[in-house]
């Protein structure tokens, strides 16, 4: 446990309450860890509020994190870390499969359907990205003319060039390995500055190799364009080995483990492959890095366990105030103190979900009534099967690379875009591989000792899971709430999800198991997808079922616009209604295309703390913390 | 005032290669306690001993560097390379033996001895010349019959540093006669702390040396070096004190957060356990022999990786968690002579 007296980091509450800050950043995970970190270098005072808990910032508050994973019985993708009555999270195993009118509120979403969505995020330090993947895709330029292009969705109020130098940054601040020439596709461009990525790529894995021999040069035709596939190494936040030309031959030197005492552990990935839900070397990314360097700079602290409750706003100006929060003592019982934060700027950066619900739950559904809508996630279909001969599962990242080749196209007039991913992991996502594999082997093939060592290794090793990413837009329908009825043990409203798949995603899911078939085929691997109608995320397309499943991307709840009558923030992520409040992260995009939304959201984010250093340093600074 | 200085070549490459020695001769102490905390407990001193066995991996790539670019050669094969533990250490430290132990707090105090701060200056020495005595390893030595024996490996880095300024005096450049395409640069080890330095003239050669001295060993006493990294003596110290150091805290008195020590949650191996400690025909004694033989190879693979093919380090990982697996086993197996002893690897490898 993190010795509080000794962490140099966290603010006693009540000084906190008493001090005027420059900016309160509500939430520590990536978006507000970098503005932070960006505020802070610049002298700005800025107090950093975390619903979860602090105590993560020792290595062995985070070896707990993963005992806990090795010893959960579920390993679904929040198992690592502890859930807290007082601050609780959406867990997977929670999604039930609905019935017409139903609502499920067993868990801490309340889920009204129609469509069951499993997707979580995490509610302690360094939010999200503690289970993240790792993933760092940038989104096409097509992505950000959506609607302009396609007729569908949205448009961005900036482009793909006014973003590339921050994906830059984001590159760098993240620490992403990868090999920019496996990125030229669908219109991306790196500059012509001979950029190359910090680290070098992750290796591509064997089963990435043998699936290259078969799925390079296949061709697929598309509304009348043909793409030719290639298996390309994917982008990953991950250290890997540092590439000695990054930033013109200056070199690029990686991260480790965070802690503020000092027991270094973290190195390169060593091919754990449980990236999510912990990567047990820290080699993966995770938010609390930049948060610790943000704290580094003397201008930042932390004030974790305490929950925003309300955004106070003056009703003539429309100002905010200050933020109420509520903090607790102990993470499961009840009772909390509730106190007020001020300062003269304010961010939101509690993720879609969080951000929205805070809002609404403040009587703020903002003067067009957009705040909490066209709520966006990635739709996943899944599709998996067994090889003709061990191919290695289960060492490297989760995923060292994916098919891109028809991420954008003229096809997205009909239907939505759509990526792959091969997975070293198996089949676990799609069926709790490899513990379900051993129960199966014991319970149903009656196997032990040798021979159940060795039926698993027949069995696992063959694995292979192409995963289908598959865009659903913007929709006003796809929204958060909240609803009186519905409240956590401190009394905060929960959010209500709403959320339908639409027939445009629907169509790539159909044509997404058609090609993986295809795939499959080709590789001589034996298909054994199949989708259980009593599942939740379970859809039909012309008489074919399919369950999909949710990327944990949440979108839109707040996006972003060039005008204030149908947005919620301008293309900084300010608040039209409130000019001294910015609801940062992913809620603020227009469209997700088929990226991850962690290095888009991390560039605009970068992007927002030049905005907020531009205003509050034009004027006086707040005196010093605690002062 | 130094009694001894290195006067030659062949003396430098003698005491560049006990150096090699030295540096890989902590590592399977060091890995022997590491690895024999009971997973999941102890977690400030599995990652206190695992830091430093990782620099001394880095130390021990810092050394062959330098012997490669002296036109030595790193070759961690020879016969007599690992010691027969307990061992005195390579630089000839009398006053105590370094074994493989269980982490125990006699481990640490062997740890602070292996890495106890010189207390000297930059051309002193306490070194002393002794008679051989068969226990020790004999890379020290300075001819048939005496060895040279210094107080601390501070100073024995010290007189190589010495060593290497009076050659660069003598020779100059020629010095560094070595293929600079055997050296392992930075791309190939990053951790908390400092980072591969390939040797090419006496500037890299000298950074070498001073990384290894002030993560290590200490030369000049302070907790902290100039990048904030804590030194081995002190980062043991802690285990010790029960405390984290944080920057501008005194010797001995760490105000940081808490070191918790639990010396119950261990594995209770057999100390500088021997192969024939283990019954014959025996499944310990058929896994510590296989471990032995992949430790071997994977020596092997390190000279490779020495000899010009550096790749071979990343294969290198994938070797470590195979001998990391194959210790698990020995560790979680009690021998089955009737003693209270678990199994551990015994290292013996190549012994002279």
């Amino acid at each position: 446990m993190t010795d509080q007296s000794s962490d140099r980091f966290s603010i006693d509450p009540n000084v906190a309450a008493s001090t005027e800050f420059d900016v309160v950043v509500i939430g520590s995970g990536v978006s507000g860890a970098l503005i932070a970190k960006r505020l802070g270098t610049q002298g700005l005072k800025v107090l950093v509020v975390e619903a979860g808990s602090g105590n993560d910032i020792t290595v062995a508050d985070y070896e707990e994190s993963v005992f806990r994973f090795y010893g959960a019985a579920s390993k679904d993708n929040n198992a690592a870390y502890y859930n807290p009555k007082n601050a609780p999270m959406p867990r997977d195993f929670e999604t039930v499969r609905l019935r017409d009118g139903e609502i499920n509120d067993r868990g801490y979403l309340v889920q009204k359907g129609p469509f069951e969505i499993d997707s979580t995020y995490s509610r302690v330090l360094g939010g999200t990205t503690r289970h993240w993947e790792g993933k760092a895709l940038r989104m096409l330029p097509d992505d950000f003319r959506m609607h302009s292009l396609f007729g569908h969705g949205r448009d961005w109020p900036i482009g793909y060039d006014t973003l590339e130098p921050y994906y830059r940054q984001s590159e760098a601040e993240l620490g992403v390995s990868g090999d920019v020439e496996d990125q030229r596709y669908g219109g991306l461009t790196f500059g012509d500055d001979g950029y190359v990525l910090p680290m070098h790529k992750m290796p591509a894995s064997y089963l990435d190799q043998v699936l290259a021999r078969d799925v390079d040069g296949m061709t697929v035709e598309l509304a009348e364009e043909r793409f030719e596939l290639k298996v390309r190494t994917t982008p990953q936040a991950r250290n890997g080995i540092p590439n000695k030309n990054y930033a013109a031959g200056a070199g690029f030197v990686p991260n480790g483990a965070v802690s503020v005492d000092q027991a270094e552990m973290g190195g390169r990935c060593q091919g754990n492959t449980n990236c999510v839900p912990i990567c047990p070397v820290q080699a993966k990314y995770d938010a609390r890095r930049t948060l610790v360097q943000a704290m580094a700079s003397g201008n930042v602290v932390l004030l974790a366990r305490t929950v925003a409750s309300k955004v106070l706003v003056d009703g003539v100006t429309g100002q905010i105030t200050g933020i109420e929060a509520k903090t607790y003592d102990h993470p499961d019982l009840p009772g909390a103190t509730t106190r007020v934060f001020k300062a003269r700027t304010y961010v939101l950066a509690a993720n879609a979900v969080e951000n929205a619900r805070l809002m609404l739950a403040s009587g703020l559904p903002g003067q067009n009534g957009l705040m909490g809508r066209n709520l966006m996630d990635h739709g996943y279909l899944l599709t998996w099967a067994l090889m003709p001969e061990p191919i290695g599962v289960m060492r490297g990242p989760v995923c060292t690379s994916g098919i891109e080749d028809i991420r954008t196209g003229k096809y997205r007039r009909n239907m939505a875009a759509v990526r792959f991913s091969i997975h070293n992991d198996g089949w676990g996502w799609a069926t709790g591989g490899p513990y379900s594999d051993l129960y199966d082997a014991v319970d149903h093939g009656n196997l032990y000792g040798a021979s159940l060592r060795q039926g698993l290794i027949d069995t696992v090793a063959c694995q292979v899971l192409i995963d289908c990413m598959i865009e659903i837009p913007a929709d006003p329908g796809n929204r958060i709430t909240v609803d009186p009825r519905y409240v956590d043990q401190l009394g905060n409203m929960r959010p209500v999800v709403s959320f339908d798949i639409p027939q445009y995603t629907l169509e790539t899911v159909a044509f997404s198991r058609r090609l993986t078939q295809q795939i499959y085929q080709r590789v001589g691997a034996k298909d054994h997808s199949s989708y259980d109608p009593m599942a939740p995320g379970w859809v039909t397309h012309n008489g074919e079922g399919y369950v999909v499943r949710g990327g944990n991307h949440w979108a839109g709840t707040h996006l972003m616009g060039a005008s204030a009558v149908d947005s919620v923030v301008n293309d900084r992520q300010q608040s039209w209604d409130h000019p001294n409040l910015y609801l940062a992260g992913a809620g603020s995009m227009p469209t997700i295309g088929t990226a991850n939304t962690t290095l888009t959201l991390a560039a605009i984010c970068l992007r927002t703390a030049e905005d907020i250093i531009a205003r509050l340093t034009a004027s006086s600074i707040a005196p010093a913390v605690g002062a | 005032m130094s009694i001894y200085k290195i006067k030659d070549l062949d003396s430098l490459r003698r005491h560049v290669y006990a150096a090699m020695q030295l540096e890989h001769a902590t590592i399977p102490i060091y890995l022997t306690a590491l690895y024999s905390i009971v997973p999941g407990t102890n977690s400030e001193g599995y990652q206190i001993i695992r830091a430093v066995a990782v620099e001394e991996m880095l130390h021990l790539t810092l050394v062959c560097n330098l012997m490669n670019a002296i036109g030595g050669k790193a070759d961690l094969t020879t016969v007599g390379f690992t010691p027969n533990y307990p061992a005195h250490l390579p630089d000839g430290e009398e006053d105590f033996m370094a074994g493989l132990q269980p982490f125990s707090p006699q481990a640490i105090d062997t740890f602070l001895k292996i890495e106890r701060p010189a207390s000297l200056k930059h051309g002193e020495s306490n070194k002393r010349h002794r008679p051989r005595k068969g226990s020790m390893l004999s890379a020290g030595n300075t001819g048939d019959a005496e060895e040279e024996h210094f107080f601390s490996i501070g100073e024995f880095y010290k007189a190589i540093e010495t060593g290497l300024d009076d050659l660069y005096a003598q020779m100059g450049d020629a010095l560094f006669s070595g293929d600079p395409a055997l050296q392992v640069g930075p791309e190939y080890y990053y951790s908390g702390g400092g980072g591969l330095i390939a040797v090419t003239d006496m500037a890299s050669a000298k950074a070498a040396l001073d990384l290894i001295a002030e993560q290590g060993e200490g030369i000049s006493g302070e907790i902290f070096d100039e990048d904030g990294e804590i030194a081995h003596y002190f980062r043991f110290q802690q285990l010790v004190l029960g405390r984290f150091y944080r920057e501008g805290d005194q010797p001995d008195h760490p105000m940081g957060g808490p070191v918790e020590v639990d010396w119950a949650s261990v594995y209770p191996i057999k100390s500088n356990a021997k192969i024939t400690d283990f019954p014959a025909g025996s499944d310990v004694r058929a896994a510590a022999e296989a471990f032995n033989a992949g430790y071997t190879q994977y020596l092997g693979l390190l000279t490779r990786a020495f000899n010009g093919e550096p790749n071979l380090l990343v294969d290198a990982v994938g070797e470590m968690f195979r001998l990391k697996e194959l210790t698990y086993q020995l560790m979680r197996q009690p021998i089955g002579d009737g003693s209270a002893f678990n199994a551990a690897p015994t290292f013996e490898i190549n012994l002279a």
